[in-house]
């Protein structure tokens, strides 16, 4: 058990910067989620933790033990891969074995610490198989299993689901949130699903280029997401963002006007709300526009209307009925407005 | 739907074709195997080529229709044995030494991320890519000079060098069909990168492994212009030994060394095949698909 420390960490090859300056501290016990786009940095940064890549610069440490210069298999840490990475050539069991196997942990304890493990990922049926043998939720199981067995300081996870179906990805995403709760080790899990992310999460980081944007819990990057990066990434649909300018709490865009806002400032801005906030009115409202697409979702339908340039995203209740090109109204709440200045940064509205 | 069947004729014509091809392909060995146990005037008989198959010399001056004469000459009058044991030595140790330096260096070139990767690899292909015999008239000066000329060792070393461009080329991309995320999971298992290598990476590359062992098994086998070159009468491999038979004055009997020597020196290659078939065409299947 240990907590982990990221110390103004980068990574850059030549030119290009692969993650940039990061610092975190992640307490003991914590479900940590890197999540962002391809490209990001989330893996490297994963990485560097896990002594797979080079720090640049910067220091990582874990517990009291500065890492940087220590091999993968002397930082006591478990990985998780996407690909699985199973040893095709030996069985379920010796697969889940080999970690205590190759650092020689007494060989009394290993048949119990296997049972163990397999059994917490349920698959005490099939330790005589071949990877080979195996489907997808299973191997990753394997894959788990192998992690668990030797108890480390922290686990890494890198997007472990992305290679299963979606109905696998939610039961094995409920394998692993209870596995946390079970365990209570620190884990450090890259995702780009958003899903993954809010489900699994005790704290986000969500990055860009290298970057951290964010560091909250999953609930607070949703509700108060820091820039217009985080409120177009985070949520189904992204958050609607739309430019104007704002002047005594009155914002107006050619589209859009909404009266009433707290935020303490003047100029150039961009206001975000989400679909869900926007209530569907028979008249009057601070928006009418024409519907460019209807998805029924069963529980809910969400509507687009396109108002000049801007596509907007509207969730009405299931009974909802509106054809496209219809005009729609609609009313926005001031309360639920987010508003970013013009270097995409929040602005706070006061007396929250 | 019926399923579509190729009319008799065709299958009979195709059948036939295939047949003959087997035949033609196989007859010069099948007619070198039989002959070898006839004598010379029957296997190289001006007066009527059937000579060979009925062996009517053969009854005359050894009394039966086979004669082990040609293999008694050569493996125990001209000591062929001593060429096999030669050759034995050489290729074994060619082999060892390939395999080992393959297996490191193609492992390293594939998991390294630095362009000089490539560049070694393309410098191997062109040394690979030079006849062998450039390499030993480069050689003749410092093995003269370091007094090495002659023996098995330095034939040995002349055949890894000359074989090394080719494993190291094979290997490389059957390490490449192997995912990275194998050994990086093996190192975060507790494994050092040598201990990946050889519990994790080395036991799903044995395909690999042996279709390239078998490739320096033929160079090694099959050499002469190295082997030729290097070694004295007394320790040279099987080929250049069968050379000699042939070129050496016309005694009677002397081609039927060369022949039975052949015939001797064939047997091996195909027990090797076909013992580890499966192996070399998972081998060659594996790396077409991925490398």
């Amino acid at each position: 058990m240990a907590e982990i420390n990221l110390k103004g960490i980068s990574r850059r090859w030549g030119d290009f910067v692969g993650v940039d300056d990061l610092t975190l501290h992640i307490p003991d016990r914590e479900f940590l989620v890197l999540l962002g786009p391809s490209g990001c940095g989330k893996s490297t940064t994963m990485r560097m933790i896990a002594g797979l890549e080079e720090v640049t610069e910067g220091e990582i440490w874990l517990g009291d033990k500065m890492v940087n210069r220590l091999e993968p298999k002397d930082r006591d840490i478990s990985m998780v891969f996407q690909s699985y990475g199973l040893y095709p050539n030996m069985t379920v069991y010796e697969n889940i074995r080999f970690p205590l196997r190759i650092r020689k942990v007494p060989k009394d304890q290993h048949h119990e610490r296997v049972m163990k493990a397999a059994e917490m990922v349920e698959l005490t049926g099939f330790l005589d198989r071949r990877p080979a043998a195996l489907s997808g939720g299973q191997r990753q199981r394997v894959a788990l299993a192998r992690a668990i067995v030797r108890e480390p300081n922290a686990f890494l996870m890198d997007e472990p689901l992305s290679n299963l179906d979606a109905k696998l990805r939610v039961s094995t995403r409920a394998q692993i949130a209870n596995l946390h709760h079970t365990l209570k080790t620190t884990t450090i899990y890259v995702t780009h699903d958003q899903v993954e992310a809010m489900t699994l999460a005790d704290r986000v980081v969500v990055m860009n280029k290298g970057v951290a944007q964010q560091v909250a819990p999953p609930m607070e990057i949703y509700d108060r997401p820091a820039n217009t990066f985080v409120a177009s990434f985070i949520g189904a649909p992204a958050m609607n963002l739309i430019e104007g300018e704002i002047a005594g709490g009155t914002f107006t865009s050619p589209v859009l006007r909404v009266e009433g806002l707290p935020h303490p400032v003047s100029g150039p801005v961009t206001l975000g709300f989400r679909a869900e906030d926007v209530e569907v009115v028979s008249e009057g409202g601070n928006l009418s526009a024409p519907v460019y697409s209807v998805e029924k979702l069963g529980d809910s339908t969400m509507f687009a209307i396109r108002a000049k340039e801007d596509m907007i995203a509207l969730k009405a209740g299931k009974a909802a009925d509106m054809e496209i090109g219809e005009t729609v109204h609609a009313r926005i709440p001031p309360g639920a407005c987010h508003v970013f200045g013009p270097d995409g940064q929040r602005v706070e509205a006061p007396g929250l | 739907m019926t399923a579509h069947r190729p009319s008799r004729l065709l299958s009979v014509f195709a059948t036939l074709f295939v047949l003959v091809w087997m035949v033609t392909a196989g007859f010069p060995f099948l007619w070198t195997a039989w002959g070898s146990f006839k004598v010379e005037p029957d296997f190289f008989s001006r007066v009527d080529w059937t000579n060979a198959l009925t062996g009517v010399n053969t009854v005359r001056q050894t009394g039966g229709a086979f004669t082990g004469d040609g293999y008694y000459g050569a493996w125990v009058l001209n000591d062929f044995w001593a060429a096999a044991l030669s050759t034995a030595i050489v290729t074994v140790a060619t082999v060892t030494l390939s395999l080992i330096l393959g297996t490191l260096g193609g492992y390293a070139l594939a998991r390294s991320g630095y362009r000089y990767a490539f560049w070694i690899l393309i410098v191997a292909l062109i040394f690979r890519a030079m006849p062998h015999i450039t390499l030993v008239s480069g050689y003749l000066v410092p093995f003269f000079e370091l007094n090495i000329w002659g023996t098995l060792t330095t034939s040995i070393i002349v055949l890894v060098a000359i074989n090394q461009p080719f494993t190291l080329w094979m290997l490389h991309s059957f390490f490449l069909s192997v995912p990275r995320d194998l050994d990086e999971a093996a190192m975060v298992d507790g494994c050092t990168r040598f201990q990946a290598f050889r519990t994790v990476i080395l036991p799903v590359m044995w395909p690999g492994i042996i279709t390239t062992g078998l490739f320096s098994f033929l160079l090694a086998y099959n050499d002469f212009a190295v082997t030729a070159m290097l070694l004295r009468q007394d320790n040279q491999t099987m080929i250049p030994k069968i050379a000699s038979f042939l070129g050496s004055i016309q005694n009677e009997g002397n081609v039927m060394f060369a022949v039975s020597s052949v015939v001797s020196a064939t047997v091996p290659l195909f027990l090797l095949v076909m013992f580890f078939q499966r192996q070399i065409v998972g081998g060659l299947t594996a790396g077409a698909v991925k490398g």
